[in-house]
Order: C-alpha cells, then sequence, then structure tokens
C-alpha cells in the first residue's frame, strides 16, 4: 500500500509537523520521512513562522491542538483568516472526539487519530489530502479568470448546466451581459494596469450581488461579463451602484451597458441565451439615453430579417439580384454645373421581402465580413458600366466605389484592382475609391500603408463622411487622399443650424490646406448649392441634380 | 540495555509500538528510552502538589499522548484516568493516581537504566 502511493509521486511534497511533544513529531516524522520532506515545530507560534516562511512550497501541515505559546485551534484561525495562506491543507492530530467538529468549522481538512493509527493510514491520509488540495487549485486556476477570480467562460458554462439540471428547476433565471463602453479607451487613456483595476472592481461587485442573488458569474473576455442568476425585477440598481463607484475612482462617467435575456425558453441551449443577451447589450451601443437594454420580439424579429439576408447573400450575388444604381456629381466651378464623375451604390432587389434599403444590410455586412463580396461586386459592375458608357458615349465618366474597411486587410486587395481595371480596358484614374473617416481612425497605420501603394498604383482616394469619425487634426496632414467627401449631416443642417455651416467652413479650410477638392453630399435645394459654392465647394452630389438612378436612367446626365 | 522482551515483560504493547513505528525496534526503543526524561511527569506532580489542576491536566493529557503512541500500558492506564478526572474536574483521590503513574515510570526508568 505504501508503495503505491509512492509510485504515482515524482516530485517531494514540503510537510510541516507541529507537536510540542518529541515522541510524537519523532513518530510521524520517521512514518514520513521516506516520502515527504519534513519540518518540525513545537508550537503554534514557531508552525506560523515557518508556514509563512514556506508558504509557497508547504503542501500540508499536520497539527496537533493542545500546545504552549499558540495551541493549534489558534493557528487555525489564524490561518483561516489569511489569503496567502488558507490554502495550505491542515490536517488535526487528535485524540479528542470532540475537538474533531471545532477543527472542521476552522477549516481542517481532517484528522489523524491519536494515538497513531498503523503509519499505513496516516500515509493514506496525508497523501489523499494533498493530492485533494492540489487538484482544487489547478480547478480553481483552470477555471477561474486569472485577473478577476470570476469563472472563465467554459466553466461558467457548465457550471449553469449544473445548475439547470440540478438547482433551479423552479426557478426563472436570466442571461445578462455586462460591457463597459470603449474599455480600449479607458486602458489608453489611464493605462492598462487602471484598467485591470475596474474589471476587478466590476468583478468583486458581482460576487457581493451574487451573494443574496443565487447565480454565478465569468469575464467572457476584455470587458465583457456573463451572470447567470435567478430572475430580477430590474438591474437599475446593481448598475447604478458599480457605476456610481467606478465614477469616484476614475472621476470620469465610465458607461457599462447591460443586456439581458429573461424569456423562458427552454428550447435554448445557455450558449445561444448569452449571444441574445449580447445582442440586446450591442444595440444599445453609442446610446447614452439607456444602459440596459432586454433581449425582445423586436429584437428577435430584427435578428432573423438579419439572418436571412446573411443567408441569401450569395444566392442574390449569383442571380443578381443586387444592382448597382448611379448618382451623378456636378462640378460647379463653372457657371453651368458639368457632370463630373459618379458614385456607385448598391441596391437589393429580394425576389420576396422587395426592395432592401442597403441601410438595412450594409451594415450588417460590415460586420461580418460579407461586405467584402458586395464591394468586389460593385467594383466589377461599376468597372463594366464606365467600359459600356464609353464605348456608347466615347467619354470616360470615373466612376467611385466603396472600399470597406476589411478590404484593407485584404492581401490581394491591389491585384483585384489592378484586374478589374484592366479586364475593362480602364485605367486605374477611372475609379475612385472611397474609404470612410472612421475607418482611417481605427487603424491608421496599416491603412496608410495601403491606401499609398494603391495611390501609387494611380487611383484616387476619397476620404468618404468626412467630420462625422475622428480624425485628429496633426493625422489628417499626413493622410494620403485626393478629396474629400463632406459628411452628409453637415449639408443636411446646414440651412438651419449655423453650427454645422460653420464646420463647412472649417471643413473647407482644411480642404485647402491640404489641397483636396471637397465633394458635398446631399444637397437637395439651390439654396445649399449656392451657399456651398460661396465656400468653395467644388462639386456637388444630391437629390438637388438627381437621385441614384439605374444606368439606363443615367445615360440621360451624357445627353 | 532495554529490549523488545524486557518491555513485553513490563506490560507494552509491543507489537503495537513497533508496527507504528514502521517495524523498526531500534527506532521504536529509541523513542520509549526519552520518555523517563519527559518533563511532563515533574510538570504534571508540582501542578497537583499546587492544586493547580488545569496545568495538571494539560500535562497529564500531553503525557497519555506519548505513552498511548508507544503503547506503555502500565502507564497509559494510570495517566488516562488521572486525565479523564482531570478534564471532568472530579474531586478524588489524584495523589494516589499521581503516585501510580510515577511508580510505573519509575519502572520504566529502571529498565531504560539496566
Amino acid at each position: 500500500m505504501i508503495t503505491k502511493f509512492k509510485k504515482t509521486e515524482n516530485r517531494r511534497r514540503l510537510v510541516l509537523i507541529v507537536d510540542d511533544e518529541y515522541v510524537n513529531r519523532e513518530l510521524l516524522g520517521y512514518i514520513l520521512n521516506d516520502d515527504y520532506d519534513l519540518l518540525y515545530a513545537e508550537n503554534g507560534k514557531e508552525a506560523l513562522k515557518m508556514i509563512r516562511e514556506n508558504s509557497q512550497a508547504l503542501s500540508l501541515v499536520l497539527l496537533d491542538l493542545f500546545m504552549p505559546e499558540m495551541n493549534g485551534f489558534e493557528l487555525l484561525e489564524v490561518l483561516r483568516e489569511d489569503e496567502e495562506l488558507k490554502g495550505i491543507p491542515v490536517i488535526v492530530l487528535t485524540s479528542e472526539k470532540s475537538a474533531e467538529v471545532k477543527s472542521l468549522k476552522l477549516g481542517a481538512a481532517d484528522f489523524i487519530k491519536k494515538p497513531y493509527d498503523v503509519p499505513e493510514v496516516i500515509l493514506a491520509r496525508v497523501f489523499r489530502i494533498i493530492e485533494l488540495s492540489e487538484d482544487k487549485l489547478i480547478i480553481q486556476e483552470t477555471e477561474r479568470d486569472a485577473l478577476t477570480g470570476l469563472y472563465n467562460k467554459q466553466f461558467f458554462y457548465k457550471y449553469a448546466q449544473h445548475i439547470n439540471r440540478y438547482h433551479n428547476k423552479d426557478k426563472q433565471m436570466d442571461y445578462v451581459v455586462v460591457n463597459i463602453d470603449n474599455f480600449h479607451l479607458i486602458n489608453e487613456i489611464y493605462g492598462r494596469q487602471f484598467g485591470d483595476e475596474l474589471l476587478k472592481f466590476i468583478a468583486v461587485s458581482f460576487r457581493k450581488f451574487l451573494i443574496d442573488v443565487y447565480g454565478i458569474a465569468c469575464r467572457v473576455e476584455a470587458d465583457t461579463f456573463y451572470m447567470y442568476c435567478e430572475h430580477q425585477e430590474s438591474y437599475e440598481g446593481l448598475l447604478e451602484q458599480i457605476i456610481n463607484v467606478l465614477t469616484e475612482i476614475t472621476k470620469t462617467r465610465i458607461r457599462l451597458r447591460m443586456g439581458i435575456y429573461d424569456r423562458q425558453d427552454q428550447e435554448l441551449e445557455d450558449e445561444i441565451k448569452f449571444d441574445y443577451a449580447k445582442l440586446a447589450c450591442n444595440r444599445i451601443k453609442g446610446n447614452f439615453a439607456t444602459s440596459i437594454a432586454y433581449y425582445d420580439m423586436e429584437l428577435h424579429k430584427s435578428q432573423i430579417y438579419s439572418q436571412r439576408l446573411i443567408n441569401d447573400i450569395h444566392e442574390a450575388i449569383e442571380q443578381k439580384q443586387l444592382m448597382v444604381f448611379y448618382q451623378p456629381k456636378y462640378g460647379i466651378t463653372t457657371d453651368e454645373p458639368q457632370l463630373r464623375s459618379a458614385e456607385a451604390l448598391i441596391r437589393w432587389r429580394h425576389p420576396e421581402l422587395g426592395m432592401i434599403s442597403p441601410g438595412a444590410f450594409i451594415p450588417l455586412f460590415e460586420e461580418n465580413g460579407l461586405i467584402q463580396l458586395l464591394d468586389d461586386y460593385v467594383w466589377k459592375e461599376a468597372a463594366a458600366q464606365i467600359r459600356a458608357w464609353k464605348d456608347k458615349f466615347g467619354v470616360t465618366l470615373p466612376v467611385s466605389v466603396n472600399v470597406s474597411r476589411i478590404d484593407i486587410y485584404d492581401p490581394n486587395l491591389k491585384d483585384n484592382l489592378l484586374q478589374i481595371v484592366e479586364k475593362n480596358g480602364l485605367t486605374t484614374k477611372d475609379l475612385y475609391l472611397e474609404v470612410t473617416e472612421s475607418a482611417y481612425a481605427e487603424d491608421a497605420g496599416r491603412l496608410i500603408e495601403v491606401v499609398e501603394e494603391l495611390r501609387r498604383c494611380g487611383f484616387k482616394i476619397e476620404m468618404d463622411d468626412f467630420g462625422s469619425g475622428y480624425s485628429s487634426l496633426n493625422m489628417l496632414s499626413t493622410l494620403p487622399i485626393d478629396v474629400l467627401k463632406l459628411d452628409m449631416k453637415f449639408v443636411r443642417n446646414m440651412l438651419e443650424d449655423s453650427k454645422s455651416y460653420r464646420l463647412i467652413e472649417i471643413i473647407m479650410d482644411i480642404a485647402k490646406y491640404l489641397a483636396v477638392p471637397v465633394v458635398a453630399e446631399g444637397v437637395e435645394v439651390e439654396e445649399q448649392l449656392k451657399l456651398l459654392k460661396q465656400v468653395g465647394c467644388e462639386i456637388i452630389q444630391g437629390y438637388y441634380f438627381s437621385k441614384p438612378v439605374p444606368p439606363e436612367e443615367f445615360e440621360k446626365f451624357f445627353e | 540495555m532495554l529490549t523488545i522482551d524486557a518491555l513485553k515483560d513490563f506490560g507494552a504493547d509491543t507489537s503495537e509500538g513497533v508496527t507504528r513505528c514502521m517495524g523498526n525496534e531500534a527506532f521504536y526503543l529509541k523513542l520509549v528510552k526519552t520518555v523517563p526524561d519527559e518533563p511532563n511527569f515533574k510538570r504534571l506532580s508540582d501542578a497537583i502538589s499546587a492544586g493547580d489542576m488545569e496545568t495538571a491536566f494539560e500535562a497529564a493529557h500531553a503525557l497519555k499522548g506519548i505513552v498511548a503512541n508507544l503503547s506503555l500500558k502500565p502507564i497509559y492506564e494510570p495517566v488516562s484516568e488521572l486525565t479523564e478526572k482531570l478534564r471532568a474536574k472530579q474531586k478524588g483521590d489524584y495523589a494516589g493516581m499521581l503516585n501510580e503513574v510515577m511508580k510505573q515510570k519509575e519502572r520504566l526508568t529502571q529498565m531504560c537504566a539496566e
């Protein structure tokens, strides 16, 4: 039996024997000596000192109860209160039946009776307790997120399942997702360590909350927490409490968002319910009016609709349900406006859902990367159209097409565009590439690199939606762009809102400084046109001239 | 020289005691030989003389633990009885019981000295 225990052991563990009696110490030491490295202490005080000195190495303490200086109970109490020491298992050595319960309550892991049992039993107990405590430690380390001490995702789901199966048969449970708004900015501004402290604080708040409320919590990734707990009428209190303290620490208003799935649907798996809660949470991203969102029917429908679009997009491309419309851009520096170029805009005529607005599918496809398919489709269609018009009217009308953020990361981007141009017998000057300002802000380094390469090939780069992103003035001066496109908002509000008008003036100054022309989108009435002309805007696009139209209809602008 | 046989004659359960010492007789004998010098004997008798029952209990309890582990029955039995009486804070013939403990201890001391 002894050898059996020995065989499974490779590393020798360190064990502390605490007893005021020489004979008892020697006896235990003799039994354990072959398998363990040993330390001896004659009383609790001496033992505590040794435990502190060896807290990382110590696998077990064998503790007598009745000793001078500090007795075993007193030592157990000290150990239990000490975060660093409470994980070290203690086996109590006692002849007193009555001492067992008290020791257990104080955190003892097991007992060895006095007079000692046969050595095999002592060895077995010592081995078992060390093994248990090491297993527990390993489980704790793997099931917990190192930073916050909350469960990690994998174990969290496991425990959630456990709760479902054994504990909450009649209880209604909530699936809660909590996210910090702009956490990367907090990290950037205050430093990573500070960000970590915030995450830890949130974890502590959840723990406190879960003392009274039955449930569990985990950190899923960076700044996203999941909580699975019994149904609450409201989470306002919890959220407010966390935010208040965070605000006090940071002196700025930290915003947390909470998404909740509280529907009674036994069919769905936990993962999916959390996905739904996350969806609700994401829906209020950037919406400062509300911090808590529930997954509801409306969201459910919109999600099913989105899924349908995702499912149908490949077929839509194959069956040419996607159509490219064109909106003319006119130069206004001359007396008579002159057709200068066009913008290609996508439309989807779905066989069952009818005409789908780009607003319904473009953000969706931007999110999941499918936008790349759409962009590629539009590039090819637009290039072929430029060619067709060139053949028919003898003029080359440049067309602007969208280049999404994800395209920038495609290593084949340049080759693909060059191929499209070449295939249609065009030059790179005929295809204008629109990149939104926010894309510049997100990964400026990479984007500038790619855009510069495209410009070297001869493509013209237009910065779309300028004024809506967060470009720093410093960054602007180094941006490789050929055209600024004014964000539509400014034009829309310029007549009523003097601030918008003023901003247009400022943007015009920036454009002048960068020596690039400005295109104004969304121009609907003559007054806007006049004002824009006054401030030096050179190109106009909008309903004032024409809405986006199918290519056949566009042909009238050539005449 | 102290031997296993002598201890058997003394009344000790040597087979139990030696088993506890992983079967090593020499180690068992070495431990037994420390018993006569165990300071708790003096502590016990001093405390009883002084009427300090608490200290007496501690000393008796400690002795009981030692002799139990070494299976020294002749000492264990009176010490155990004394311990329980002291624990229960019963009035009794402590001097008489102590006498029996010391008598057995003396026997062991003699054997160790031989």
